[in-house]
């Protein structure tokens, strides 16, 4: 009898001990630090790829040569997602465009926003609010000369012991005119996660 | 004897206690889960979603059982058009089973949990969702996101919906393995190819899911990979070779991507009609998919054990096993009426058999489960008959076959059987006169030239519904 008593006693100690004793702190923490939560695409791998294709695309000779003299306009595509999992590849663009538009190489235009400028020009033009004399003109944007775009496709595996997961992110620059592709570069991340042998 | 007659009570509560804290609610000790989610599926019936919703059995989320009843209130939502929460819902169960996955190997809580099911019953442990529910999951998750206008979102669920039946596929290899073997030794392979596709077929038709290789073969097509969507078609077709449906699609985009080898084989083994048509200029497709019915849900079904009690007498224990009642619904195909041509609706998918072979598959452990359990509860009776007297046995006696319940836990939601219809149709609009289980319906739809349309057709009990999306 005295056997039946232990066990549920042990579990439900034990029950309660993991259970209550986990209280929540906010902390601030380094937003470059390496992330590590789980094995799904994160914060870190977002930084990598961005920094890994800026600073090719900067480097490249093709792109010094592009940029001699001038500021070539560049529009961006979107990021093709062909992941398993739902990453904001916008995130992924914007880190990238900005960080050009820092280098101060490239010029953008954004077509995110177009609705909103025909809005306003609209207002300016005819909203009766705004000196017509000073209003922006429609039909005055430069046009891109080269757009940016790219893939991000994964490949993932998993047994009994452990996970893995491939990333391969491909972003390339063609040139609207020529049709040509001026420059591309590709990187690689892979992760691995061993799982533990035992825990609660 | 008064101090005994109190332990009993508590050594009861105490079991209560153990199974509410491990994993299970208190529901599960006394009535099973089929009996539980009866009232949910007659709502369903009578399509009275919202209510259906409401009467789902409450369980927290340190339940052992969450993750089936976020599935359940899932599927609900869809079917109550609320994509979005829907889509919530099914994001939660997959974390959930994301967690399962990559938890540690052994896990002591998992240990509690069986402790738990000895003194009661199986519903204590933890319910782990099954490969065919699973990719019934990332299907609707799918269109989910297709019905929120997000293709890409839609084609991340196809994708982790086909590692899910590769994941099938691989635990069930050995299977896959044998016949393959047999079928070999039997025969010249070259001139059996046609009867090994479907030998193979039907023993993939166990655990793989054709519906959800349909769905994403079409999600490809209609995002314009079409290499993508060529596998897939295949890969439903050798699930079900005789689908004329699949038949075509596999001929038309095999000639399309040039795969020479394969329409050298197709064209032996499709018929005329199908190597032989013509695609009319100027048109789009319909394509259709049709929702029958509701899974049956597990039975509860007494069997007697033969055990060896302590003093080595042979005595017999009645124990519960789940069981599906051992007989498929026939449904009726969906017919459309297009310009005075009939087209039938035929079956890509049979959740009832996938269910059936996933349980068919349980039982080894089931049974030694069970007789465990027999054994410890039997031990349970007799301390409480020595100490408590008869108020001991009669108590024990009672628990023990009052908490005997067959662990009926599925997902008992999901549709039984899902056909699949595919039309050509020249561009422009049309009215399309469907009948559905003997009752007429008009849809109307603007076909776009070399587009697909989807209908989805959800025809549950006295309920029909649909649905269609624009590619």
């Amino acid at each position: 009898m005295k056997k039946f008593f232990i066990l549920p006693a042990v579990a439900i100690s034990l029950l309660a001990i993991s259970g209550c004793t986990n209280k929540s702190v906010v902390r601030y923490g380094d937003a470059a630090a390496v992330e590590t939560t789980d094995i799904n695409f994160g914060s870190t791998d977002l930084q990598k790829v961005a920094a890994e294709m800026t600073d090719s695309l900067l480097i490249s000779p093709v792109v010094g040569t592009l940029t001699v003299n001038t500021r070539p306009v560049i529009f961006v595509e979107s990021i093709k997602n062909k992941t398993s999992e739902h990453i904001d590849t916008e995130s992924i663009t914007d880190s990238i465009s900005t960080k050009l538009l820092r280098s101060g190489k490239f010029r953008f235009v954004d077509m995110g926003r177009v609705a909103s400028v025909r809005e306003q020009l609209q207002y300016q033009q005819s909203g009766g609010m705004v000196d017509t004399s000073k209003a922006k003109q429609f039909g005055q944007q430069i046009g891109a000369q080269y757009m940016l775009y790219g893939n991000l496709a994964s490949i993932v595996k998993s047994n009994q012991d452990q996970s893995d997961v491939y990333y391969k992110f491909t972003l390339r620059l063609m040139d609207l005119e020529s049709g040509l592709v001026e420059w591309a570069d590709e990187t690689e991340i892979r992760k691995t996660k061993g799982k533990e042998y035992i825990s609660w | 004897m008064l101090m005994n007659t109190f332990k009993i009570p508590i050594a009861l509560l105490l079991i209560t206690v153990l199974n509410g804290c491990s994993a299970t609610s208190f529901n599960d000790l006394f009535s099973s889960y089929a009996q539980q989610m009866q009232q949910v599926n007659i709502a369903q019936r009578q399509g009275n979603f919202k209510y259906a919703i409401n009467v789902i059995p409450p369980r927290s989320e340190s339940d052992g059982t969450f993750n089936l009843r976020l599935l359940e209130q899932a599927r609900l939502n869809f079917l109550d058009r609320d994509y979005a929460q829907s889509q919530v819902t099914f994001n939660d169960a997959y974390n959930l089973i994301q967690q399962q996955q990559q938890a540690a190997k052994i896990e002591l809580s998992r240990g509690v949990e069986n402790v738990g099911a000895i003194l009661s019953n199986d519903n204590a442990t933890r319910y782990d969702i099954p490969y065919y529910e699973q990719s019934m999951l990332h299907s609707y998750q799918a269109l989910n996101y297709l019905y929120q206008q997000d293709l890409s979102g839609a084609l991340v669920e196809i994708r982790r919906a086909n590692l899910v039946q590769q994941s099938a596929l691989h635990t069930n290899q050995d299977s896959l393995q044998s016949s393959r073997q047999s079928m070999v030794r039997q025969s010249d392979m070259s001139k059996q190819y046609p009867t090994m596709e479907t030998t193979i077929g039907q023993v993939k038709n166990g655990f793989q899911n054709a519906f959800t290789f349909y769905l994403s073969a079409l999600l490809y097509h209609s995002a314009g990979e079409l290499n993508d969507a060529y596998i897939d078609y295949k890969k439903a077709l050798e699930i079900y070779p005789n689908n004329t449906y699949l038949q075509r699609d596999v001929w038309r985009l095999a000639n399309k991507l040039f795969m020479i080898d394969d329409v050298k084989q197709f064209k032996k083994r499709f018929s005329a009609t199908i190597t032989q048509e013509s695609i009319p200029k100027n048109s789009g497709e319909v394509v259709v998919i049709v929702e029958q019915g509701i899974i049956s849900p597990k039975q509860e079904s007494s069997i007697h054990l033969p055990i060896f009690t302590r003093h080595n007498d042979m005595r017999f224990y009645s124990v519960a096993l789940p069981t599906y009642q051992n007989n498929l619904t026939t449904y009726q195909p969906v017919q459309v009426r297009v310009q005075d041509e009939i087209f039938l609706s035929q079956e890509i998918v049979r959740l009832q058999s996938l269910a059936a072979k996933q349980l068919k598959d349980q039982y080894p452990l089931m049974v030694t489960r069970q007789i465990a359990r027999v054994v410890a509860k039997e031990e349970l009776r007799q301390q409480m008959s020595k100490q408590g007297g008869d108020i001991g046995n009669i108590l024990a006696s009672l628990y023990n076959i009052s908490s005997e319940k067959a662990d009926t836990r599925s997902w008992s939601t999901l549709p039984n059987s899902i056909h699949i219809l595919r039309i050509p149709i020249t561009a422009g609009e049309h009215t399309l006169s469907f009948n559905i289980n003997g009752t007429t319906q008009n849809i109307n739809v603007a076909i776009t030239k070399e587009k697909q349309t989807l209908i989805k057709i959800s025809a549950i009990g006295s309920y029909t519904d649909h649905q269609i999306h624009y590619f």
